[in-house]
């Protein structure tokens, strides 16, 4: 080992607090990152494989009503390969223990052989027999929620007549990858659930013997998406078709999908500030480890050792710190990304989510922290070389050559001794000062983003959710119906107020994009359903025009004033160019808003509602929800508090994990970055700060001089790192944001509070082990030579 | 608490004499790793006097210096400073001792280089118990042109009159030196000498001096010679000479 590796090695010691510090915050970060994008290339690769593997189909349409024979003539179209054409309907069920019904989606398995497309996997249980009867298979999701087992039964109400059905499997299926209800912007698997009944018996029940109303296919290779569209909604048109899609607007694997963008913007936003940060101790550490040792750097280099030896040995030393931190990030970014990848498993229902390590995010980030070190270290070096041995063997001079700002103003003599060579010190070495409170203003700011998504969670769920949607309960007619159906629904029991709502398929459409969902008709005077804009105001409908979700405007590249084509997917299909009067502030999903009467007049086909918002009184809940039990018109019951409950337990929770990870490495960033500020102002003075305790000074005074640069330094820091981590929280939010879930950006008091108090902790913990530290001074070594 | 309040009791106290050393030793280190540095040293040092400590490098003049100074406590023997005992003095008393009664100039002047030269001085008077003004103690070192100067504007001999204002402007009782010119040439040496003696003549601080310059024997009253750490001689001159005097 050659000596100036010995040095290395003895400097490494003496600073491996410091060093670690460095090391931790590198880890952090690599492990956030190595974390997402596991979980990304998990999913992604599990999704690929599913998909394959179960021949999830490309291409997708509801209808009506069409003759087998149709489903041969779309699969004779150019372009398609395979087609599946089944039987789809929505059912109310009751399920033994839950007092609300719930909605079930049964869809036909083919009689006498296996789905070309689409096919379930089979968790456990078996297949209904071949034209078996009252037997079904159910979804996981549903199962897990309800606790249910092959051989249970259920009751559903087929087509007005009430039936039990037997369990026979549980299933999965690449449709229902993420479960929930089709047009509901947030899953409730309680209150929701897919089953597979064999065809015939569905068929039958429903009036739909050798008919389909839903079929899914396959693209050739080479086909283009677009043109099977198109031709497959021209044959299905007069069948009532509601158009065709493709798997961007699958519901279930767009969940998948913004998930995977979710986690592409946090594999980014975050690691990015903590590598950043890490490469900023890293410089900070090394440039100022430079510093102290310009005197010996001068000595080597008058005994003839050259610029590249020298710089050779700092690199050595930085890259020792980004080995550790290296190797630590990836240990825990595996470790959280195993934990991590079970969490995923409960709100995507893939057979199995195997944790995959993305190496080479890994080799990527490696290298950038290497990177990053590295330029502050030969950025250093360079510093030091470029000086004449001479020069770098007298200590560097301070900036300024004027009496401190504050002793000319004459506040000086209003502190103590101590104080005062505090204010001096940092007045004199400005760019120390200045690096010192980066690095403490990054240590708040980090602090602020994790909570600010707890904070925009909880004012959704505390907040707009209640601002928006005031009804207790939404329940929904299987077809349109005539006005006089809202006084049924006001005569159920317990009923205190009921609106009508209407909701329609159309398609948006505006230049080349186009979108697909259901536009919602509201009454103008509604008191339940309220269209908030940005600024949590009301906006009222007016009687022409459409009132988009800011989400979807972003989308089709609209804004108020601009008009977009609306094409009604059902009935007389009417299209109209229609002026974007408004946009809507929303969280979930994307919406459409007009006036209800509007939209009747637009279909032209009288006044007629889908449904009816509800408000019932507590005390008559559960007399109330049996009576909906037996409405056989009603299709969908949603109460809001179980789709609130579920968001909680869904959304809000995996949000919450992540956002417990984050902060607890933004914590333990804060740390290392307080500590080793503290650390390097200590052994910059530990010269000084032994020189004043030769002449007289106590341990107390000397502490407090330490101390008090310190916390004047936080005291700048704080509100400068507050004000950076608002802006970062917000760039981040931004990233992440996606269609399906959107958080408002909410800055609290008492995130700011925690911030502060953490960061002031760290401080005074730091600064209570610079303490400890300064009492191990050597008095006598400090006097014998420049070190 | 002031030092001299410390006096034991019942302890035979030579009036005039501010260091009271007996039997004084110091062992560096234990076991293998133990250093012998100072045996048996005995001293009586009084007010006023100026004493040089000569010996070769290794000696124990910087380890008996640093005993009289308060920064270290010795291993064996007994140290009296006005008949406080000097040698069993807990951490936080000997912080007071040094602060109110000893001045230090080291070799490697040890100047905080943020502060200016009278702020340099100007630390040490804002602590002190009764001192003079930061402009007199550098005037004294005949410095007041410099006196806003950072020590890296300064010659090293500038700087090392810096250290001895800073040392003296508190008005201590005794002024240690710890090889004061062992940096510099001897015309800027004999500056600082200068300002050493004139200090001493002037306030009547008891001055210890550490050199490797046996001609600046002649300007003490008395000169201690140190071999493997004991006084191996010592030597009283019936007159001082002043430091210009000296034969360079
Ligand atoms: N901290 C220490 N640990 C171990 N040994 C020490 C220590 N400090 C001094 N010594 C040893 O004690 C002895 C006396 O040292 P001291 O510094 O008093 O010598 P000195 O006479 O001042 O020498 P110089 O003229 O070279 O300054 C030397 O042998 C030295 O190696
Ligand atoms: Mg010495």
């Amino acid at each position: 080992m050659s000596l100036l590796d010995l040095k290395l090695l003895r400097d490494l010691r003496a600073l491996k607090s410091q060093a670690l510090a460095v090391a931790l915050v590198m880890a952090c970060g690599l492990a956030m990152m190595i974390m997402t994008r596991s979980l990304i290339l998990s999913l992604d690769t599990a999704r690929t494989g599913y998909y394959e593997r179960h021949r999830f189909a490309e291409v997708f349409s509801s209808l009506k009503r069409a003759p087998k024979s149709v489903a041969a003539q779309i699969a004779a179209l150019p372009g398609v390969a395979a087609v599946e054409a089944s039987v789809a309907m929505q059912v109310t069920l009751d399920i033994p223990g839950m007092a609300e019904p719930a909605t079930g989606l049964i869809n036909s398995l083919p009689d006498r052989r296996e789905p070309i497309l689409n096919r379930p996997y089979l968790r456990t249980g078996r297949l209904p027999g071949p034209g078996a009867r009252n037997e079904a298979l159910v979804s996981e999701a549903f199962s897990d929620a309800h606790h249910l087992r092959p051989g249970d039964s259920i009751s559903a109400i087929l087509n007005g007549r009430k039936v039990t059905l037997r369990i026979a499997g549980i299933v999965l299926s690449p449709q229902f990858v993420f479960e929930a209800a089709p047009g509901a912007a947030l899953p409730d698997n309680r209150s929701f659930g897919v089953f597979w009944m064999r065809e015939e018996e569905l068929a039958e029940a429903f009036n739909l013997e050798g008919a389909f109303n839903t079929v899914a296919l396959t693209l050739a290779p080479g086909a283009s998406e677009r043109a099977v569209i198109a031709a497959v909604d021209r044959v299905l048109e007069p069948f009532g078709s509601l158009g065709a899609h493709g798997r961007k607007d699958h519901p279930s694997d767009v969940r998948v999908t913004d998930e995977i963008r979710v986690l592409k913007g946090l594999s980014f936003g975050f690691p990015l500030v903590f590598l950043s940060v890490a490469a900023f101790m890293t410089n900070a550490v090394m440039g100022r480890q430079i510093a102290l040792q310009r005197e010996q750097i001068a000595i080597l280099k008058a005994f003839g050792f050259t610029n590249r030896q020298i710089g050779l040995h700092f690199v050595k030393f930085a890259l020792v710190i980004v080995v550790t931190g290296t190797l630590a990030g990836v240990f825990g970014g595996w470790l959280l990304g195993r934990k991590l990848v079970d969490m995923y498993l409960l709100f995507f229902r893939f057979p199995a989510l195997d944790f995959q390590l993305a190496t080479g995010a890994l080799v990527a980030a490696a290298l950038a922290s290497s990177a990053a070190a590295l330029v502050g270290v030969i950025g250093a070096v360079r510093r030091v070389a470029a000086l004449s041995p001479a020069e770098a063997m007298r200590p560097e001079p301070p900036a300024s050559f004027r009496p401190a700002f504050f002793e000319r103003i004459g506040v000086a003599r209003w502190f103590g001794v101590s104080f005062r060579m505090s204010l001096r010190n940092i007045e004199r070495k400005p760019v120390q000062a200045a690096l010192t409170c980066a690095a403490l203003a990054l240590a708040t700011g980090i602090l602020v983003i994790p909570n600010s998504f707890r904070d925009g969670i909880n004012h959704i769920l505390n907040f707009q959710w209640d601002v928006s949607q005031r009804q207790t309960v939404t329940l929904s007619l299987v077809e349109p119906g005539p006005l006089r159906a809202l006084a049924d629904f006001r005569s159920l029991p317990g009923v205190v107020h009921a609106e009508s709502f209407r909701s329609v398929p159309v398609e948006l459409r505006t230049g080349s994009r186009s979108r697909r969902l259901a536009v919602s008709g509201i009454p103008a005077d509604s008191h339940l359903a309220r269209v908030i804009d940005a600024n949590d105001r009301r906006i009222i409908l007016p009687p022409q025009g459409v009132v988009l979700s800011k989400a979807l405007a972003d989308n089709l590249g609209l804004k108020p004033g601009d008009s977009v084509i609306l094409r009604v997917l059902q009935g007389k299909r009417p299209e109209r160019s229609v002026p974007v009067v408004a946009l809507a502030e929303d969280f979930a999903g994307v919406a459409a808003y007009m006036d209800m009467e509007a939209l009747n007049r637009l279909l032209g086909e009288g006044d007629r509602l889908s449904g009816a918002r509800l408000t019932v009184a507590a005390g008559r809940w559960s007399e109330f929800l049996s009576a909906v039990k037996n409405t056989p018109q009603s299709a969908g019951v949603v109460v809001k508090e179980a789709v609130r409950a579920s968001f909680r337990r869904t959304t809000a929770e995996s949000i919450g994990l992540i956002q417990m990870i984050y902060l607890t490495f933004a914590t333990a960033v804060a740390f290392g970055i307080v500590y080793n500020s503290a650390r390097i102002s200590l052994s910059e003075r530990a010269r000084e700060l032994a020189t004043l305790r030769v002449l007289g000074f106590t341990r107390g005074e000397v502490g407090s001089v330490l101390v008090g640069e310190l916390v004047i330094l936080t005291l700048v820091a704080l509100p400068a790192g507050l004000v950076l981590g608002s802006f970062m929280a917000k760039a981040i939010l931004v990233s992440v944001n996606t269609e399906t879930v959107r958080l408002p950006l909410i800055l609290t008091p008492s995130n700011y509070a925690f911030a502060v108090l953490v960061v002031a902790t760290a401080t005074a913990f730091s600064a209570a082990l610079a303490c400890r530290r300064l009492n191990q001074l050597d008095l006598v070594g400090a006097l014998k030579a420049i070190d | 608490m002031n030092p001299s309040a410390h006096t034991p009791a019942g302890q035979p106290v030579s009036a005039e004499a501010v260091f009271r050393v007996r039997n004084l030793g110091k062992v560096y280190g234990t076991g293998h790793a133990a250093v012998r540095a100072l045996a048996g040293v005995d001293l009586d040092l009084h007010a006023g006097e100026l004493v040089v400590l000569l010996g070769a490098s290794g000696s124990g003049k910087s380890t008996l210096l640093n005993l009289l100074g308060g920064l270290d406590s010795p291993t064996e023997g007994h140290l009296h400073y006005r008949g406080w005992n000097l040698g069993h003095a807990a951490e936080a008393a000997l912080t007071r001792y040094r602060r109110e009664a000893v001045g230090f100039v080291f070799q490697f002047y040890n100047l905080i280089p943020s502060l200016t030269a009278r702020e340099n001085v100007a630390l040490i008077t804002e602590i002190a118990r009764n001192p003079m003004a930061p402009a007199e103690a550098l005037a004294m070192v005949g410095l007041t042109p410099r006196a806003d100067h950072f020590p890296a504007q300064l010659s090293g001999g500038e700087q090392q009159r810096v250290a001895i204002a800073r040392a003296i402007a508190k008005r201590p009782e005794v002024l240690l030196c710890d090889e004061p010119t062992g940096a510099l040439d001897v015309h800027t040496g004999i500056t600082v000498l200068e300002a050493i003696q004139r200090i001493n003549r002037e306030l009547g601080t008891l001055t210890v001096v550490i050199t490797h310059n046996a001609v600046l024997a002649e300007m003490a009253d008395r000169v201690f010679t140190l071999s493997d750490g004991r006084i191996q001689n010592s030597h009283t001159n019936s007159t001082r000479r002043s430091v210009t005097e000296l034969a360079w």
